[in-house]
């Protein structure tokens, strides 16, 4: 069973197509880059691929469940940061992840270890308005992790990330199926297997995922 | 239990928020106190008693700081992308929605708990039991279609706008209800069960209603 499997996904914001169609497939712990340009259709095929926006058309299946018609099913088993890390200025590093700690069921020691997991326990209690913009990256891609999720959506993640982020990115990810857009070709060599081009929406090059390396 | 956990994490995260970040209280409560000042130059207090003005004032500050308490309501989550987040939980729609509604209505009552002696000190109007009641039963609707109207206006670019065209026709019966209430209690008339249990009526209505409609409204 495929871990993620997209057939004719198209995306149209009013009459115009910003997107597709796409087709993926991916099996478990497989991870896919996400390449192209600024507007070629990244974070809007990410979107939809994390449940956050319905497609024009097209087919979505995670983990075997159309989730399309069940994303209540699907959505606790994902994890997306997009370019906002979706965190709360006002709150300590902490109480964020506290906060989403609860709205996942965790106990609060889960937001604890994420934050250990991401090398910001110093930081624990400084409002995120007070961190450095890597450090709320790092604070995201706790956030976005801190359930455990079995797919991994990332929009660009390396954005402010120090010299450690590649290697960060790579330990969190583990052994998930992961999606990654990025405009770096050797941040995508180094993290995926596979990547999709994207240029104005379509996949650009035939066959649509190509192997790196 | 759990739906009742979401509700107060959601909400204790804006009051907190709020406490840390001091943006929106403040604000509102320097609106109120020019409010009440402007009521108290611009009406002839000799002639006119403030008792028989009082309810004008209390009904246009609450609606006017009801819509820019309930425009911020989701236009930040949207901001800092952290709806998507919360979307993504299992917690469901309706319980992150009516933790969001209870933290804009409680801004809303911190207004009143100004708003109410500012008037007594200025305008002379008394405060009474009934008057708190009334308030405090309009804020809880109001502040349930406010939120979904927030909610969906927030989906938009033209929120300002989008908000007040949604919101003030349905804030209507509050209004109306409401300032007759206020009206016939700051005159000295004792006032009937007949508008407190028809503000409650409204209340569980549109509490209901919103909270329903919620997952329709704050997912794409």
């Amino acid at each position: 069973m495929s871990a993620l499997r997209a057939r004719g996904l198209t995306q149209r914001f009013g009459s115009k197509r910003v997107l597709g169609p796409i087709d993926i497939e991916m099996e478990a712990g497989e991870r896919l880059a996400l390449l192209g340009d600024n507007g070629a259709g990244k974070t809007t095929l990410l979107r939809v691929l994390a449940t956050l926006s319905r497609p024009a058309a097209g087919e979505l299946q995670l983990f075997g469940v159309d989730a399309l018609a069940r994303r209540e099913r699907v959505r606790p088993r994902i994890g997306y940061l997009g370019h906002r890390s979706g965190l709360y200025p006002h709150l300590s590093a902490r109480q964020n992840l506290e906060f989403f700690a609860t709205l996942y069921d965790l106990e609060p020691a889960r937001a604890r270890s994420a934050l250990a997991e991401v090398g910001l326990e110093d930081v624990a209690d400084r409002p995120l308005s007070e961190l450095s913009r890597g450090m709320e990256q790092r604070l995201g891609l706790a956030r976005s992790l801190l359930h455990d999720p079995e797919l991994v959506i990332l929009d660009e993640p390396d954005a402010s990330l120090d010299s450690g982020g590649r290697e960060l990115l790579d330990r969190l990810l583990g052994g998930r199926t992961a999606v990654v857009a990025s405009h770096d070709r050797a941040l995508a060599q180094s993290l995926c297997g596979r990547a999709l081009n994207l240029r104005a929406g379509r996949a650009s090059s035939d066959p649509a995922l190509e192997m790196l390396g | 239990m759990r739906f009742l956990a979401v509700v107060k994490a959601v909400a204790w995260k804006d009051l907190r928020s709020e406490a840390r970040a001091r943006e929106l209280v403040p604000a509102l409560a320097q609106f109120v106190i020019l409010a009440l000042v402007i009521a108290n130059f611009a009406f002839d207090l000799s002639q006119v008693s403030g008792p028989r003005i009082g309810p004008g004032v209390l009904w246009m500050v609450l609606v006017f700081t009801g819509l820019t308490t309930f425009s911020r309501t989701f236009a930040a989550e949207k901001d800092h992308g952290s709806l998507d987040a919360m979307l993504l939980s299992p917690a469901g729609a309706a319980p992150l929605f009516a933790g969001k509604a209870l933290a804009a209505a409680l801004f809303l009552l911190a207004v009143d708990a100004v708003l109410l002696p500012g008037m007594a000190v200025f305008l002379g109007s008394p405060i009474t039991l009934e008057v708190i009641l009334v308030t405090i039963l309009a804020v809880v609707g109001m502040a349930a279609l406010g939120s979904l109207f927030a909610a969906l206006a927030a989906q938009t670019r033209a929120r300002e706008v989008l908000l007040p065209v949604l919101a003030l026709p349905l804030w209507f019966p509050f209004i109306v209800v409401g300032a007759r209430a206020v009206q016939q209690s700051m005159g000295g008339a004792p006032l009937s069960g007949q508008p407190l249990a028809l503000l409650l009526d409204f209340d569980i209505l549109f509490v209901v209603v919103a909270t329903l409609a919620a997952r329709f409204v704050l997912d794409d």
